[in-house]
């Protein structure tokens, strides 16, 4: 199972110039050039409080960058032009704590976002999670409340919800971060599947053997910067840095 | 249980009725041992009683001062809602209820009232130009009055629509923005707000005629004494000019 | 009413029974009360005046609220928005004029918590709504007007409660700004803010009785009119005081059976 076949990347999906963000007084990023192609599966680790989790959320602007420019198929969307709801449409996000919709069912939560915005038709809407659903095993919880799922079964919800409207790229959060550790692998496995299916990904996580299992490249960020990358039989096991190595030998 | 207990607590809340008509503080001493007397009234109707400063002084404050240098006390001056005087006369809060109050039929069955003071008739105020012309375009209207008062009692003759105020002055100032067709008070009252507010378009109409009213003094029932003494004194202020004095201090424009 | 009608003759014979000694203050502590009682409700069809009183009362609470809860509404959205996750526009997160609005309603927040209802009343009455003949619409706009600032503020603390991740959630899916407020901030904040809105509607049904400083013929001026015709030291206001215990613990009740249906649909929310 080990280096599973690569996607084929492609074309350059997003590219990140001289990102900067600050919070008050506190510079969490301090410069990032990166570019991220289709079909690329990229996961970026490091220590808590690295920025990582800020760089994710820059990408599709719920934090607002300082300085840099982020290009998405060539369009600068950190432009005051740029129509951020039309940009977000095609990056999809999954959060750490799931952040499904309470007073909602399963389906609404889907379905919601793709009939708003007038993606789709109810009936299209409904087909489309449903068949989501059905990949993830989840059919039968369409009319339950996100408080009446597990853990793990709110995260599969949350990735659906993310891929019903369609996105050119997936964002992961630590997505299993506030799992129990019995329900890791059934998040891990969809993550795994949609990766196969050629999704283009950035995940921030923790879980190294979703690295070495999925990941084109591997970056590494400490302290605002992307201190060094590559594949992951390169980063994991032959860091050059001291600092990865320093990370690496706390969580493996 | 719980019922029980509601029900002890409602009947201790209308204990106070019990001591309805006992209490009666005329000569009870004061703080300093000073012998007073305590006059009811509603300072929201002037000349007869309003606020001046910190005091309450009017042609019924000045009558209360002469009853009570008569009885050798000292005045205490209780200011209340016209409606809640009587209500304090019968549970003995106060001794005399002096506030330009019209002797009436309703009014005897709860307390008793002095010789007549003075004779104020009700008086009709309205606007120019207004809908009310006479007894006859009164029918029917929104009237104004001071809850309460006689004018009140009038205004329920003609119309089911009376708005009833705290302030007499607060009615003619409805009046005056058109919310109120017409309103009736005591015409020494009725000629001083007028008077005051100096607006040429209010009007008290003589065409509408209300029967004489007495204003006289209430106390509580079971006082005859009380009562007694308060008429010696009003029949004297009568007859050494004291109370023409009183009445021309106040109304320097009555001819 | 029809059966009460008949048991009138029997409660005015009681009555004249003692109305002789009543006018000469010898009456006993029962027999006065009923007196009291008589004078104050059953004669002259008096206990109409409360019912008409209260049905006012009722209508200028209903109304009142609605406008409140409008108008609150909207300021409840000012205030908040400047808080609401970035745009992505740049760092400012709202417009100047919504700033703008945003600041006038914290204003109007603070001017009608600051000040006593009555004065406000007054000042509707006598000076803003001058020209307005219509007393019950002047009750319901001045106290609609005072509830809006207090709603307003319960609402806010309703949306402030809501989970920063719902709202990035939401707009990580490309939905708008208002979009999110609408469909997903604002139905979680109104469930947590329900118990406080019916407890303020509540505290707004006794409020409205400083209605009867405009001469508003609400249940407490009722109360004031048979008192002036009866010259009864507080049983008229006993009488009325009973009639909003009545209601308002009817509402409170309700507003319990609400909140304990909430408490239970949380519950099955929580379940892991």
């Amino acid at each position: 199972m080990r280096e599973t076949k690569r996607g084929n990347t492609g074309d350059v999906l997003i590219r990140v110039e001289g990102l900067r963000k600050q919070f008050g007084k506190l510079e969490v990023l301090k410069g990032i050039d990166e570019t991220i192609k289709k079909n690329e599966r990229v996961v970026l680790i490091g220590p808590s409080g690295s920025g990582k989790s800020t760089f994710l959320r820059c990408l599709n602007l719920l934090e607002v960058p300082t300085a840099g420019k982020i290009l998405l198929d060539s369009e600068d969307i950190t432009s005051q032009k740029c129509d951020v709801n039309r940009v977000r449409r095609k990056m999809g996000m999954v959060f750490q704590q799931f952040n499904l919709f309470p007073h909602y069912t399963i389906l609404k939560n889907i379905t919601l976002a793709p009939t708003m915005l007038s993606i789709m038709s109810a009936a299209e809407a409904k087909d489309s999670a449903m068949a989501l659903l059905n990949r993830v095993g989840l059919a039968d919880k369409a009319n339950a409340y996100p408080g009446q799922l597990s853990g793990g079964q709110k995260q599969r919800v949350a990735i659906v919800r993310a891929l019903a409207m369609k996105p050119e790229v997936m964002l992961f959060d630590e997505p299993t971060s506030a799992l129990d550790p019995e329900m890791v692998g059934e998040v891990l496995s969809v993550m795994i599947e949609l990766a196969r299916d050629g999704m283009t990904m950035v995940v921030v996580t923790h879980e190294m053997g979703f690295a070495r299992e999925v990941a084109d490249r591997v970056l590494f960020m400490d302290d605002g910067l992307i201190v060094e990358q590559g594949t992951p039989s390169g980063i994991l096991a032959n860091p050059k840095n001291e600092r990865t190595q320093d990370f690496l030998r706390k969580v493996l | 249980m719980k019922k029980f207990l509601t029900i002890l607590l409602v009947v201790a809340m209308l204990i106070p009725f019990a001591a309805l008509s006992e209490t009666y503080n005329l000569a009870t001493a004061g703080s300093d041992g000073e012998l007073s007397i305590t006059m009811g009234t509603n300072a929201e109707f002037p000349p007869f009683e309003f606020v001046e400063g910190e005091d309450v002084v009017g042609v019924d404050a000045d009558i209360a001062h002469e009853i009570a240098n008569d009885l050798g006390l000292t005045l205490l001056i209780s200011n209340m809602a016209f409606d809640s005087i009587i209500p304090a006369l019968t549970s003995g809060q106060i001794d005399m209820g002096i506030a330009a109050m019209t002797v009436k039929e309703e009014r005897l069955l709860s307390v008793d009232f002095s010789e007549p003071y003075y004779n104020a008739r009700q008086a009709l105020i309205v606007k120019v130009g207004g809908s009310v012309v006479d007894a006859e375009t009164l029918k029917d209207k929104t009237i104004g009055v001071q809850n309460g008062t006689t004018g009140d009692y009038a205004a329920e003759e003609y119309t089911a629509d009376v708005q009833r105020f705290g302030k007499a002055l607060d009615a003619v100032l409805e009046l005056q923005n058109g919310k109120l067709d017409a309103v009736i008070v005591d015409e020494p009252v009725a000629k001083n707000i007028v008077a005051a507010l100096g607006n040429p378009d209010l009007i008290l109409l003589d065409a509408v005629a209300f029967e004489d009213e007495f204003y006289a003094i209430a106390v509580a029932k079971g006082h005859p004494e009380l009562l007694e003494a308060i008429n010696a004194t009003i029949k004297r202020i009568q007859e050494d000019g004291t109370l023409d004095a009183i009445l021309l201090k106040y109304f320097p424009t009555e001819e | 009413m029809q059966g009460f009608a008949l048991l009138m003759p029997m409660f005015e014979s009681w009555y004249a029974a003692i109305q002789e000694r009543a006018v000469m203050g010898t009456l006993g502590f029962w027999e006065n009360l009923y007196k009291e009682v008589y004078i104050n409700f059953l004669y002259q069809e008096r206990y109409l005046n409360y019912l008409r009183g209260l049905w006012l009362t009722l209508e200028v609470t209903f109304f009142a609220a609605l406008l409140g809860f409008a108008l609150g509404l909207v300021l409840a959205m000012l205030r908040v928005q400047a808080v609401q996750s970035p745009d992505g526009r740049g760092r400012r997160a709202s417009s100047a004029v919504m700033r703008f609005l945003s600041w006038l309603a914290g204003k109007y927040i603070n001017i009608i918590r600051g000040t006593p209802m009555l004065l406000q009343i007054l000042i509707i009455n006598f000076g803003i709504m001058a020209a307005v003949k219509n007393k019950t619409l002047i009750g319901i706009v001045a106290c609609g007007i005072n509830s809006a600032a207090y709603v307003a503020e319960i609402l806010r603390g309703g949306i402030l409660s809501v989970d920063k991740g719902q709202i990035e959630a939401g707009r990580s899916l490309g939905l708008s700004r208002m979009q999110t407020m609408v469909m997903i901030v604002f139905p979680q904040a109104l469930k947590s803010a329900l118990p406080s809105l019916c407890n303020e509607f509540i505290a707004l049904l006794k409020e409205t009785s400083i209605l009867a400083y405009i001469a508003l013929s609400d249940l407490t001026k009722a109360a004031d009119y048979i008192r002036s015709r009866t010259y009864s030291p507080f049983m008229p206001y006993i009488i009325s005081g009973l009639m909003y215990l009545t209601v308002v613990t009817i509402l409170t009740k309700a507003v319990g059976v609400l909140e304990r249906r909430l408490r239970q649909s949380d519950a099955g929310n929580e379940a892991r």
